[in-house]
């Protein structure tokens, strides 16, 4: 994958020559008149099944936005990417809970929302339920849950959708600690089942934890790709190095 | 960049049973859009589902305001159309032939004007995950159609107690209310996508789907309208949709012209409509 990018002005040749509907084409044109960021650029990495890949880099590195690309939320202006597999991405946990509907609703709802099956849905929903600790309050609209059991109960759906790749950004960074020991554990259950998981965090201990390999982004390039130790040690030097630059 | 665990696995031969994906700079063809939305089809069901949920969770009434909604306004309708102005109808019952106009209007109206803000209502989720932007709009006017399948009943009520006798041309009905719900979708996508270009668009919508239900058959028959205007006015769907559904319903003779544009006018419009959406909603996230 080469070149994504977001927003960049240039987007004049790549997406306004596509454009057919003139009524966006020029209107777009005209706003990112002048202007050229590229999120993204020149990377390239290949990841097979079963690898967990971690993603670090500092804010703005592009992080978010190769996440959201490879999870099809946002387009690359240009480059390409090849998924083999059903992509899940859990960009945050609970997307979609509506506050006025029961747990066991949100369940349905926030499962059909990420991708899974209604049967799968089904097929797993005591298993979501107990790892939850949500069983007493299953038929209670989820505005009156306390903040733990919202968040349980997300992470517990999101965490027992199972796709070929599974797209995480900094999920984990949710719970007491010891709600966080059992999710780091799912992870590393889902991992050894054969799936691929992309994790983004800051958190550099769940990273080192999770992850058999991490990619180091700056300024929208990979400039490390390779073993957690490594690639860590390289990180920290960076972001040291900008610390200790004068302002 | 080198992968680092290899075995025996590459792009060639790849170990994952689902499909692939390919992720490409530019448009994805509309039918490969149009087949992914197919594929998504069960969050159609839930998005309507939950909607469902909540408003009949929410109000006091419940499903009541349904039937309520296009119920009150024929009655305020048959007052001042009917009583005050005298408009004629066709030579039926004034309530019932506004209500058998209101309930497909109403149907139309509160679809495209909840569909406007659709997208902006779910940006939550648009945001965070990816499937195809058509399923909001689409679950939209879903649940519209629920609500004027279950208001329908008070139209039977209407009909067995002004006794109106069923003619051949109720077979038609299916086919009109396909029209109609097409109709509907095509100009509910165009607006959810304007409205996000264009955000005062939003502020102009009622007054606009004002105007339109007086430039349509609404509360008054189309014989109302002088014959030199005639052909403009069944430039509107609308009308062409309208007056054979109650000519279905009443056994009164069609405008085969009207009837014939309108079905024209709902298929190109639709066509285009979804074209243009399926377009530009791969652009939306940059202007949501």
């Amino acid at each position: 994958m080469r070149g994504l990018s977001r927003n960049s002005p240039t987007l004049g040749e790549a997406v306004t020559k596509a454009a057919k509907s003139s009524w966006s084409r020029k209107a777009y044109a005209d706003r990112h008149k002048g202007e050229l960021l590229w999120v993204l650029k020149d990377l390239s990495f290949e990841v097979f099944a079963g690898e967990v890949v971690g993603i670090i880099g500092r804010n703005g590195a592009g992080k978010s936005t190769l996440l959201k690309i490879l999870s099809r939320i946002i387009k690359p202006t240009t480059g390409e990417a090849d998924l083999y597999g059903r992509v899940g991405s859990l960009l945050e946990i609970g997307t979609g809970f509506h506050p006025d509907l029961t747990g066991r609703e949100n369940i349905f709802l926030n499962g059909a929302i990420i991708g899974m099956k209604r049967e799968e849905i089904k097929r797993k929903f005591d298993e979501i339920v107990a790892f939850a600790e949500v069983e007493r309050f299953l038929e209670t609209p989820i505005k009156f849950y306390s903040s733990g059991m919202y968040v349980r109960l997300a992470f517990a759906v999101a965490a027992h959708f199972v796709p070929e790749i599974l797209i995480l950004d900094e999920v984990l960074a949710v719970g007491d600690a010891a709600f966080r020991e059992k999710c780091l554990k799912k992870m590393r259950e889902v991992s050894q089942q054969g799936r691929t998981v992309f994790y983004v965090s800051h958190d550099l201990m769940s990273v080192q934890q999770l992850c058999g390999r991490i990619l180091l982004l700056e300024a929208g390039r990979l400039i490390e790709d390779g073993e957690p130790v490594t690639v860590i040690q390289k990180y920290l030097d960076i972001v040291s190095r900008a610390e200790n630059l004068p302002a | 960049m080198k992968a680092i665990s290899a075995d025996n696995i590459s792009p060639d031969n790849p170990v994952g049973h689902g499909p692939l994906i390919k992720i490409r700079a530019g448009h994805s063809p509309v039918a490969s859009q149009l087949r992914d939305a197919w594929a998504h089809r069960e969050l159609f069901y839930f998005l309507m589902w939950r909607d469902l949920k909540v408003r009949y969770r929410q109000t006091l009434l419940g499903a009541g305001w349904v039937i309520l909604q296009p119920l009150l306004t024929t009655i305020v309708f048959t007052i001042f159309m009917n009583k005050l102005v005298r408009v004629p109808s066709d030579g039926l019952p004034y309530p019932l032939f506004a209500y058998a106009g209101l309930l497909p209007w109403m149907f139309f109206s509160n679809s495209v004007s909840t569909s406007a803000y659709s997208l902006f209502n779910n940006s939550y989720i648009v945001t965070k995950v990816y499937f195809p932007r058509l399923i909001i709009p689409a679950a939209i006017v879903g649940v519209r159609l629920v609500d004027f399948i279950v208001a329908s009943i008070v139209l039977v009520g209407l009909m067995l107690v002004y006794g109106v006798n069923l003619k051949i041309g109720l077979l038609l009905l299916p086919l009109l209310v396909a029209q109609l719900t097409l109709f509907t979708f095509g100009i509910s996508l165009w607006f959810s996508i304007l409205n996000v270009r264009y955000r005062d668009i939003g502020t102009l919508l009622p007054v606009l789907i004002q105007l339109w239900m007086f430039v349509s058959p609404v509360v008054y028959p189309s014989s109302l309208v002088p014959d030199k205007w005639r052909f403009a006015y069944s430039l509107n769907p609308m009308t062409g949709i309208l007056e054979a559904l109650r000519g279905s319903l009443f056994g009164l003779p069609l405008q085969w012209t009207a009837v014939g544009i309108s079905m024209a006018l709902t298929i190109v419009l639709a066509v285009y409509f979804t074209y243009l959406f399926c377009r530009w909603e791969e652009n939306l996230i940059d202007v949501l």
